[in-house]
């Protein structure tokens, strides 16, 4: 079974707000979070993960994790600097952060070891998003470039020293201003990648040619994006408090439909997430308010007001979650694999011996608890060793009967000799006897 | 009186008592009857299991039948149980078997009531040294048949665990004495099944299960197959230690120790000796205190058999069986795996060739050599097999190894020859392909090409006639294999052409289902690259697998059943990986796919089903290819419109309306979008940068963009539509949406032309009802609106009905 719950932070101190999107109801307040935009992310299943704000001005960031059971923070992590993007891969086994100062750190969550840190951008990064597989991550920066790295690549040291090739797979340099937010399709090898910008834009790039396709220019400049995943469209959060609707193969120079806007226009829409269960969009903006609407009628389903319409609405994510069955056993095991957090994410790269320590932490399936079944055999044995007997009783004494047949024969003629010999014998004594009487 | 009885059917609940009788005295034997036909009791089995003997119905309609019924499978358990103490043991091996099934089939309460009887019997047996063997094999098989059924209730649980740990130290036991394959067969069955189901009934024994399993492992007495089923149990075993992390680590560690040792003697002479000290300190470093040896304390490491270079190998490769099961199956707990260790290992077999290093040539004799070198090709397989398991078992969290791995790979790839190994290097292709995704075929993309191109044409002809589209690293490779190739060249082309030899069918299958899993996930990286290649390359193989062979399919029929199926099994990984090379991402037009869809049509008239049914599924795909869909969003307008569209929800709500409207100003819909384009001075990038720079506040500029590019933002003017719509559709229109939008202008011309595509309506039915209501509309233009709105949906409605 799954749960789909929608996630939201703001940059004002109000917490993480979480809301079943089904129903509606409001779950876990999870407290002590003012996150920047893109600060915040669910780690798998697993758990909360927020970037925050107010060190932002100290010389080292913060990273707090909640379980999903608990609103207070339960681990908090310094690293070096601030981070202003942070994400996770699918599985939630990495957690990548853009710094302040364009570095990128990828953490491994299950010991909290930063495996890399590299150079990516000249200023700070805006927005890192992972591809369908995992294995690139996009990265939009506060210039206006937008690069594709190979995260394979990336820890190919080997290689690196070998070749004298750029870091990155693709670098993408048409946005004149900071890049806001990007998206990507689910195409795969040859997914289309989509950014905005806050130069009014929003460009579609290709990942197989990695170069522009087109660049749609919006009324407003564009704070996020969201993507429909069938429909080869993308709605658009401009600052105006509109949301747009773009198309990803369009011919047009300019954005041409529109969905809706918020209650408030003076209020920017600052955030967009896509639900597929459902087809819903979920948008939240300046004003506090998150409005899920249906893109298909254009309306507004529901809305949740978050942090009594004070903070803005700086981040929002669609969650979700199994829930493994009823059995009580199963739940508990669940629990205890779900608050157990994992250490803080650590400062520095190690270095020397203790770099590798080759031990990599692999998560149980979820549906483990799944009872285990063995089969029967019994049946099987029957025939088994039937047919050994019948073997036997072929092949086997078929052999033995010749072996026996071969020793009759034996026996016989030797039998035959003994009665010979016997009556040679006898004949002897018998000529002796009547000599003997003759004589 | 019975055989005056009628039944309904063969569904008749009271035929069961009656068939079940009659097995009971026609076919198993009792106290005085001898078992006289073995092949009979294969029959009551399936009799029992076909038509449900067993089951009694529980409270089923009438007690007539219950009365009947319960007695008879009474009797049958009964009489089980009588021979089941029988001194005959054939009597005793049929009772024993049958209890077997009976705990299967019969009904639960049954079950229930009387399982711990029938455990009884059957330990007695087990525990009893003059039982003879085949009634211990059956009886280990029976306890773990009731011991599975026992596990489905879920009340029962401690005392299932309690009778499961009763039998455990009898079976050591008898493990240890015996030296039968078949009982020990069934011991381990047994063994396995505890584990799963009762891992704690292995509370007490649980070293002296594993000094067992591993003395046995360890033994020069076991056949292979018998270590295969020794080394799965033993993977097994670290479920019953708790099943935490811990337990399962030790092991892991214990059997990575346990074959770096067997390495470092088989390896003498063959590689530096640092290797080997290097990968047993890793694995236990010498600060900490170092697990016991696999087995235990006395760990039969170091017996006499250390000169058979066979047994080591076989009983690595069975060490290594046992690390990739843990690895594969399934654990409740987080698994700590050491991933440097693992992969060093592979690295570590797979470097040694059985060439002689020129240092430690004098060290070695030929013989030597030899014995090893026989032996290496299976010590790789297991390595390779290992390798795939480790990269199952963390999947994306290879990442920071992955890069290794390739080269691995790679490297493996240039030297080896065997096609066994290089069937199991693209299985391993194939699994670091779907589980790390494109990054993963961008790293090895040109390796697995230039291989397949290799393994399927013997030659890399394609490579060599386009040199310029591929990169140094690929030549380089390319021109190796050429070398290669050349020596079996004569045997290669030959190869291309009969497609009989069963080997190298199995290893063109591994390259196409390679190449196939590449296109899948990284199609469109090679379009620049290796891609036109691997097309042609694909054309040509599916043509020479199903090319003239197809006529006469069924000429195969008298064929062994084996190279038959082989050679369908070809064909369809051909097909396969053809329809992914047409399929599959690409900036250009598939060059085959004229040739590509006769090839599919063909196969699908073919008598062989599985390629027809693969053809007709190849060309539904193929559909999409040869007529590209851009349907419209329900809901949402079709986004290739070019105009400024608008409030969707108007025009959608009302389309029956709005189409008239628009077939209306259709006429001069384009003329307007003529218009509204030359009308707006597409401001390019820079223009919109410098004018946000400036900041100029220019209301009458912005508004105008605005206006013309915008669609339903509030503030748009009508006024300052550049464009002048018929008065009367604007205000009708204005009247139909819901929402006050003033924006009509720009949603009156979205899309008349291709007017069909809107919101789906093009049957030509309702075009014609469209045209038929536009006159009529016309007539009544000037009157109310709202009446029109209704008639104008009455009218449609009847119009397509006539």
């Amino acid at each position: 079974m799954e749960e789909t719950t929608v996630i939201a932070s703001s940059s004002f101190d109000c917490g993480i707000g979480s809301w079943d999107l089904k129903t509606g109801n409001e779950q876990l307040r999870f407290k002590q979070c003012a996150s920047p935009s893109h600060g915040l992310t669910a780690v798998g299943e697993k758990f909360l993960a927020a970037s925050q704000l107010r060190n932002a001005s100290g010389s080292s960031g913060s990273v707090f994790f909640w379980s999903w059971n608990k609103p207070q923070v339960e681990v908090r992590s310094f690293p070096v600097e601030s981070i202003t993007a942070l994400t996770a891969n699918s599985e939630g086994t990495y957690i990548v952060g853009g710094g302040a100062s364009g570095d990128i750190f990828i953490w491994e969550v299950a010991t909290g070891k930063l495996l890399k840190k590299w150079h990516a951008h000249y200023v700070s990064v805006t927005c890192l998003v992972f591809s369908g597989d995992d294995s690139l991550l996009v990265s939009g920066s506060q210039d206006g470039s937008v690069r594709v790295w190979s995260l394979i690549r990336l820890f190919d040291d080997q290689q690196r020293q070998h070749q004298e090739r750029t870091l990155y797979e693709h670098k993408f340099d048409e946005h004149t201003m900071a890049v806001n937010d990007i998206v990507i399709d689910y195409g795969g090898c040859n997914a289309l990648i989509v950014s905005a910008s806050k130069d009014q834009t929003c460009k579609v790039w290709s990942l197989s040619q990695g170069k522009l396709l087109r660049s749609i220019i919006f009324p407003s400049k564009i704070n996020a994006l969201a993507l429909d995943p069938g429909g080869s469209v993308f709605y658009a959060g401009g600052g105006d408090g509109n949301i747009y609707i773009g198309a990803l193969n369009s011919k047009s120079d300019y954005a041409t439909q529109f969905l809706g806007s918020v209650s408030d226009p003076s209020k920017a829409i600052t955030c967009l997430a896509y639900c597929a269960d459902g087809n819903l969009l979920i948008s939240g903006s300046e004003g506090g308010v998150i409005c899920v609407w249906n893109p298909r009628s254009g309306q507004p389903v529901r809305s949740f007001t978050f942090g009594h319409g004070k903070g803005p609405v700086n981040n929002i994510q669609v969650v979700r979650k199994t829930i493994v069955g009823n059995a009580n056993k199963a739940q508990s095991s669940w629990k205890r694999n779900v608050s157990s957090l994992p250490p803080p994410l650590e400062k520095y790269e190690r270095k020397g011996d203790d770099t590798m320590d080759g031990i990599v932490i692999v998560d149980p399936p979820l549906s483990s608890d799944v009872p285990v079944y063995s089969s029967y055999r019994s049946a099987d044995l029957i025939n088994e060793q039937v047919k050994e007997l019948e073997q036997q009783g072929s092949a086997a004494t078929e052999i033995e009967m010749e072996r026996l047949k071969l020793e009759y024969k034996k026996s016989i003629q030797m039998n035959d000799q003994w009665q010979k010999n016997y009556e040679n014998l006898l004949q002897v004594v018998m000529e002796e006897e009547l000599n003997g009487g003759s004589n | 009186m019975a055989s005056f009885e009628r039944f309904d059917d063969m569904c008749d609940l009271r035929l069961k008592p009656k068939i079940l009788r009659n097995l009971l005295s026609e076919y198993v034997p009792n106290e005085k009857q001898p078992l006289v036909d073995f092949q009979s009791l294969a029959k009551v089995v399936s009799t029992i299991a076909t038509h449900k003997l067993l089951s009694e119905s529980p409270s089923s309609s009438a007690d007539q039948k219950k009365l009947q019924a319960k007695p008879a499978v009474d009797d049958w358990v009964e009489r089980l149980l009588a021979l089941v103490s029988s001194d005959m043991p054939d009597k005793c091996w049929v009772g024993v078997v049958l209890i077997g099934v009976t705990c299967r089939e019969c009904s639960s309460d049954r079950f229930f009531s009387s399982y711990s009887v029938w455990f009884n019997c059957l330990l007695s047996h087990i525990k009893n040294p003059e039982s003879s063997r085949i009634v211990l094999v059956a009886s280990c098989t029976s306890v773990s048949d009731l011991l599975t059924r026992l596990s489905r209730f879920t009340n029962t649980k401690k005392e299932a665990v309690s009778h499961a740990s009763k039998v455990v130290l009898p079976i050591i036991k008898l493990l240890e004495e015996d030296s039968s394959e078949a009982l020990w067969e069934s011991i381990v069955h047994l063994l396995s099944t505890i584990v799963i189901l009762f891992p704690a009934a292995f509370h007490n024994s649980y070293d002296k299960v594993e000094a067992i399993i591993a003395s046995k492992i360890f033994s020069a007495k076991t056949s292979s197959n018998m270590l295969k089923k020794f080394a799965h149990f033993l993977a097994l075993l670290p479920k019953a230690n708790k099943g935490d992390a811990g337990s399962w680590s030790l092991m892991m560690q214990k059997l990575l120790i346990a074959i770096n040792v067997h390495l470092n003697n088989f390896f003498q002479g063959l590689e530096d000796e640092t290797v080997g000290k290097k990968a047993i300190q890793r694995l236990a470093p010498p600060g900490k205190d170092s697990p016991l040896p696999l087995g235990g304390q006395d760990g039969a490491l170091d017996d006499a058999s250390w000169n058979s270079e066979q047994l080591i190998v076989s009983r690595v490769s069975a060490l290594m069986f046992c690390s990739s099961t843990m690895l594969t199956s399934s654990y409740k707990s987080k698994l700590n795996v050491p991933v440097a260790s693992l992969l060093s290992l592979v690295e570590r077999v797979l470097a040694v060739n059985g060439s002689l290093p020129r240092s430690m040539s004098p060290f070695m004799t030929g013989i030597q050599q030899e014995l090893v070198c026989a032996e290496l090709p299976t010590l790789h397989s297991s390595a390779l097999e290992l390798l795939r398991a480790t990269i199952k078992c963390i999947r994306s969290q290879l990442l920071p190894y992955a890069a290794s791995v390739v080269r691995v790979v790679s490297s493996y790839f240039k030297k080896c020859s065997l096609p066994e190994l290089r069937i199991k290097l693209y299985s391993i292709t194939k699994t670091l392909l779907k589980s790390m995704g494109v990054g993963m075929a961008m790293q090895l993309a040109n390796e697995a090409v230039s291989n397949a191109s290799v393994d399927l044409e013997g030659f890399d002809a394609v490579s060599s006639k386009t040199p310029s589209l591929t990169n140094a690293a690929v030549l380089k490779g390319g021109s190796k294999k050429r070398k290669h190739a050349s020596n079996s060249g004569a045997e290669a082309e030959n190869s291309a052409v009969e497609v009989g030899v069963p080997h190298n069918h199995l290893l063109k299958i591994a390259a196409l289902e390679a190449l196939e899993t590449l296109l899948t996930i990284g199609g469109a990286l090679g379009s620049n690259g290796w891609r036109e290649r691997v097309d042609k390359l694909l054309m040509t193989t599916v043509t020479n697998a199903c090319e003239g062979r197809w006529a006469n399919a069924e000429t195969y029929h008298h064929l062994p059943n084996k190279s038959s199926t082989d050679l369908v099994e070809f064909k369809l990984a051909a097909l396969h990986a053809f329809l992914a090379s047409l399929v599959s991402p690409s900036p250009v037009r598939p060059a085959f796919l004229a040739e590509g869809l006769e090839l599919f049509q063909r196969g699908k008239c073919q008598a062989e089903m599985k390629v027809a049914e693969f053809c007709a599924h190849a060309l539904m795909s193929l559909e999409v290819v040869i007529h590209p869909r851009a349907l419209p969003l329900d809901g949402l307008p079709s986004l290739s419109s070019q105009f400024p569209g608008s409030n969707s929800l108007a025009s959608q709500k009302h389309s029956a309306l709005g189409l008239n409207k628009m077939d209306r100003i259709a006429g001069d819909g384009s003329v307007l979008s003529n218009l509204w384009l030359a009308n707006v001075d597409v401001p390019a990038n820079s223009e919109i940068q410098r004018s946000i720079d400036t900041t100029l506040p220019l209301p009458e500029a912005k508004r105008l963009k605005v206006g013309n590019d915008l669609v339903g933002s509030e503030n748009v003017q009508q006024g300052d539509a550049p464009m002048e719509v018929p008065e009367s559709t604007k205000e009708s229109l204005g009247h139909v949406s819901d929402r006050d939008y003033d924006v009509v202008p720009k949603e009156v011309v979205s899309e008349t032309q291709e007017g069909e595509g809107l919101a789906g309506k093009d049957s030509l039915m309702e075009e014609a009802a469209v045209g038929k209501k536009h006159e009529s509309l016309g007539e009544s233009d000037d009157d109310s609106i709202p009446s029109l709105k209704a008639d104008d949906y009455l009218s449609s409605a009847s119009d397509i009905e006539s």
